[in-house]
């Protein structure tokens, strides 16, 4: 947990804080009734989680009735001192008392004139109280003791011996503890179970464990399913976890809990839970320690001065705590064998360095700003590196973005360019038709001319308007034909919106056929037409059959006059033919173009593809677009040879065709 | 009157036949139309002079194969080409044959009707020239003899010295080629001479 969630922790807190230390503080002393009240204020607080088999009531009673008279019993006059204790408290409030007030007696014998209150205060009270030397001396854990002395000036002055190993001073550590039926037998196997803890910031009830579990490579946190901190009093994990007799007070809620060491025999010892319910896991207490321990073991609670507290008062403290005797009832009291010099906190100096949480170690943002003000050069050196990648970044992006639109554009480029393609074939077949077109052209044009010249040299020598009316009708005549012919061109030539209406193909074939008519007889090519089965009406996208049927045509006329042009044998005449073949079937639609020309000369799907030709001034695009109009009809296209050694094109139209897609 | 002989127009396409018939008729010309070549051959005696207005393509015989037939059968008809889109090659090759004049549709009507015209006399001139020709084969080769020394300007003395017969002869038989070349003076028979000289054979 970071420095500064628990400065947020604080801040949350700080009305409550503010209100107990302000009762605590020597000028509320000067009330009697002060203390009490702070008592109760406490009480309060911490009641809630009070062991139901701890103290009873009476008990608590009894002892505020004690220290009320004791209070009395002092005059203010009589020049006594006041000394204030803050304790932690990690079994509640009436246990705290239970346990420490009668050191407090211990020492008012020892010193004299002296009067020392004790104030039981959580992990945040007791920092809180150092930092506004609201305390003479504390009393705490060895993990909080380091916390509090490397952020304030605290001297250790004791350290308390263990009753149960010898008065060995190292006493504090973490048990890992799980009901005795359930399966799990080292810390590995509580993969995603859920862990009891007192508080994340509790030294042997949880860090010590967290940091043993670092050493063998495991991130507790994480490697735990869930972490549930209970809080103060610690007897509520045992509770908590239940034993095979008594079923946890909420249904077996954890699968192990982390208690401090010591906690589960004191218990026991107490009566208040059977240890034979209980299994410690990963056991390593050394030789003669008499309870069973997780962790390796750090030294044991310490009492500390802090800059309040005179000098003079420090030293008699020492003393009197050093001369506390082993049996003494306030040692016991303390579940302690009395009091030892302070020993070297070094060990937890370690443990809480790689856990990333010594107070003197900075955070690791703030180590790393440090780092950063120590090598500028290498921090500018980097953001800059992050700058230009950023900015490489967006460059990236916006060409991508870029690149991508143009590729959206090129593709409908694309498809305007194939359009446009389209439409330059049906311009070049009108370039090629062009022959034909001005000779068919020219004919009602001739007549016209004819037509007035006679018309106006009738006139000339004497013949009546009236008998020349017929000649206008004839005219008139010539213009529709002249006009239908051109009609026919502009719309094979016009840029076609793709619309198909109900036509029959015959009639295409007839009205299509013409256009080459002229080219035909020029080359004495014979065209024939055989219609069969019962016509019917087809969509179709009248100007694309159109441009089918001139391409098919075209390329049959093209290759008899190849034929007719690489032709040498004299004896055997070449009579060239093109046949068109309509069948109207029940399904389909099949017409077959065939010529006796050259025949196939390279194969159909080659012939197929855009911008092959076998011819010189081809643009290989005709058979391409034909094969696209017939898809276009959900049809077929087919090229191959004849039977007479030419090209057959087939051409198979589906009758029911539902693609509205051109 | 020229006016008067046929003028054939051969043409496919409906239309324009009639068209032009219409307008020609109006210059007062003898118009007879056909659709096809072969039409054309099987109603026409080919020895009549006339005029033929060809169209250059026509399904079946095409104009310059009909010309070509006219020729073999030394017709005296006079030939006009008509052409939907005519180009130079074509149009000399069509007067190389002898054609005498080429039109493009649509033809002016007045320049038509003068070409018709003209190409009537050439026609007639040309059916003249056949006749003189018979009577030319009628002559006895000795009357053959003598026209072609008598106009190469021989004097009659002359003419009995070279043949070696006597002067009385050829007096006989130059009165026979009077009277067989149906001709009044000499003058009249060496200008009909003019006009065959060149499709005789050499003597």
């Amino acid at each position: 947990m970071s420095v500064g969630f628990c400065a947020a922790l604080w801040r949350t807190n700080t009305p409550i804080i503010l209100l107990i230390l302000l009762v605590c503080s020597p000028a509320a002393m000067s009330s009697t009734g002060g203390n009490p009240a702070a008592v109760n204020v406490l009480g309060e607080q911490v009641s809630t989680t009070e062991s139901p088999a701890s103290l009873t009531l009476a008990a608590l009673d009894a002892n505020n009735a004690s220290i009320n008279e004791r209070l009395s019993s002092l005059s203010p006059e009589a020049g006594y001192q006041v000394v204030d204790v803050g304790v932690l408290a990690i079994r509640g409030y009436r246990a705290t008392i239970n346990r420490w007030q009668p050191l407090m007696g211990w020492l008012e014998s020892q010193i004299p004139n002296s009067y020392f209150r004790l104030h039981p205060l959580s992990l945040e009270e007791l920092a809180k109280g150092v930092e506004t030397e609201a305390l003479d001396f504390v009393v705490t854990n060895p993990g909080q003791s380091v916390m509090l002395a490397r952020q304030f000036s605290l001297s250790w002055i004791a350290t308390l011996r263990s009753p149960i190993n010898n008065g060995a001073a190292m006493q504090v550590g973490s048990a890992l503890v799980v009901r005795a039926d359930s399966p799990y037998r080292t810390l590995r196997d509580l993969k995603d179970r859920r862990l009891g803890i007192v508080s994340k910031n509790a030294f042997g009830g949880y860090l010590t464990l967290v940091y043993e579990a670092q050493l063998q490579g495991i991130d507790l946190p994480d490697f735990v399913g869930e972490i549930i901190p209970l809080g103060f009093p610690l007897d509520n994990l045992l509770y908590q976890l239940g034993s095979a007799d008594t079923p946890s007070v909420s249904g077996a809620s954890l699968d192990a809990a982390v208690v401090p060491v010591c906690q589960l025999e004191q218990m026991q010892a107490e009566g208040l839970i059977k240890l034979k319910d209980y299994r410690v896991l990963d056991n390593q207490a050394p030789a003669g320690f008499q309870c069973q321990v997780s962790t390796r073991l750090y030294p044991n609670w310490s009492m500390a001065k802090t800059s309040r507290a005179t000098q003079s008062m420090a030293k008699s403290v020492t003393l009197a705590l050093l001369d506390l005797p082993e049996d003494h009832p306030a040692a016991k009291a303390a579940d302690s064998a009395g009091w030892t010099t302070a020993v070297s906190q070094l060990a937890i100096d370690q443990l809480l360095k790689d856990l990333d949480m010594h107070p003197l170690q900075a955070p690791w943002w703030q180590r790393a700003w440090q780092w950063i003000q120590h090598h500028q050069q290498w921090a500018w050196f980097a953001l800059t590196i992050l700058v230009l990648l950023n900015v490489y970044h967006f460059w990236l992006e916006y060409r991508f973005s870029r690149r991508g639109r143009e590729l959206i554009n090129t593709q409908r480029q694309l498809n305007e360019n194939r359009a446009l393609l389209e439409h330059a074939q049906r311009i070049a077949i009108a370039g090629e038709l062009g022959a034909s077109l001005s000779h068919e052209l020219n004919q009602p044009l001739a007549a016209i001319g004819h037509y007035c010249h006679g018309a106006e040299v009738r006139l000339q020598r004497g013949t009546s308007p009236e008998e020349l009316q017929s000649v206008l009708n004839l005219i008139q005549q010539e213009v529709s034909r002249a006009d239908s012919i051109i009609s026919r061109l502009r719309n094979l030539l016009k840029k076609r919106p793709v619309s198909k209406q109900p036509l029959y193909l015959h009639q295409l074939v007839n009205d299509t056929a013409p256009l080459l008519a002229y080219e035909l007889e020029q080359h004495h090519i014979q065209l024939s037409t055989n219609i069969s089965g019962e016509p019917y009406q087809l969509p179709l996208d009248e100007v694309g059959v159109q441009q089918l049927l001139l391409n098919l045509l075209k390329n049959a006329a093209d290759a008899c006059v190849q034929r007719q042009q690489s032709e040498v044998d004299a004896s055997k005449p070449y009579q060239p033919t093109i046949d068109i073949d309509l069948r109207y079937q029940e399904h389909k639609l099949l017409l077959t173009v065939t010529d006796n020309g050259t025949g196939l000369t390279e194969d159909a799907n080659l012939l197929m593809q855009a911008f092959y030709s076998t011819k010189s001034e081809g643009l290989g695009l005709g058979l391409v677009i034909c094969r696209d109009i017939v898809e276009s009809h959900g049809g077929r296209f087919n090229l191959e040879t004849a039977l007479s050694g030419g090209c057959q094109a087939q051409v198979s139209l589906p009758r029911k065709f539902d693609g509205a897609q051109a | 009157m020229s006016h008067k002989l046929p003028v054939y127009l051969i043409d496919d396409d409906e239309s324009v036949r009639r068209s032009l018939r219409f307008m020609l008729e109006s210059y007062g010309l003898n118009i007879r139309d056909f659709d096809s070549a072969e039409a054309f051959f099987a109603a026409i005696d080919l020895s009549q002079p006339g005029c033929a207005l060809v169209d250059v393509r026509m399904p079946g015989l095409s104009g310059p194969q009909l010309h070509t037939q006219l020729l073999q059968h030394n017709s005296p008809l006079a030939v006009i080409y008509l052409t939907g889109h005519g180009d130079v090659p074509m149009a000399v090759e069509a007067l190389k044959r002898g054609a005498v004049d080429f039109f493009q549709k649509p033809a002016d009507g007045a320049k038509l009707a003068d070409a018709v015209v003209k190409a009537l006399a050439s026609a007639k001139e040309h059916y003249q020239n056949n006749q003189y020709l018979q009577t030319y084969q009628s002559l006895t080769p000795r009357e053959r003899e003598i026209l072609t020394l008598i106009a190469k300007g021989y004097k009659n003395q002359e003419i009995a010295d070279t043949l070696c017969i006597a002067m009385r002869t050829v007096e006989i038989h130059r009165a026979n080629l009077m009277k067989g070349m149906q001709v009044g003076s000499l003058a009249e028979m060496m200008l009909i001479y003019g006009r065959i000289a060149d499709r005789l054979p050499p003597a």
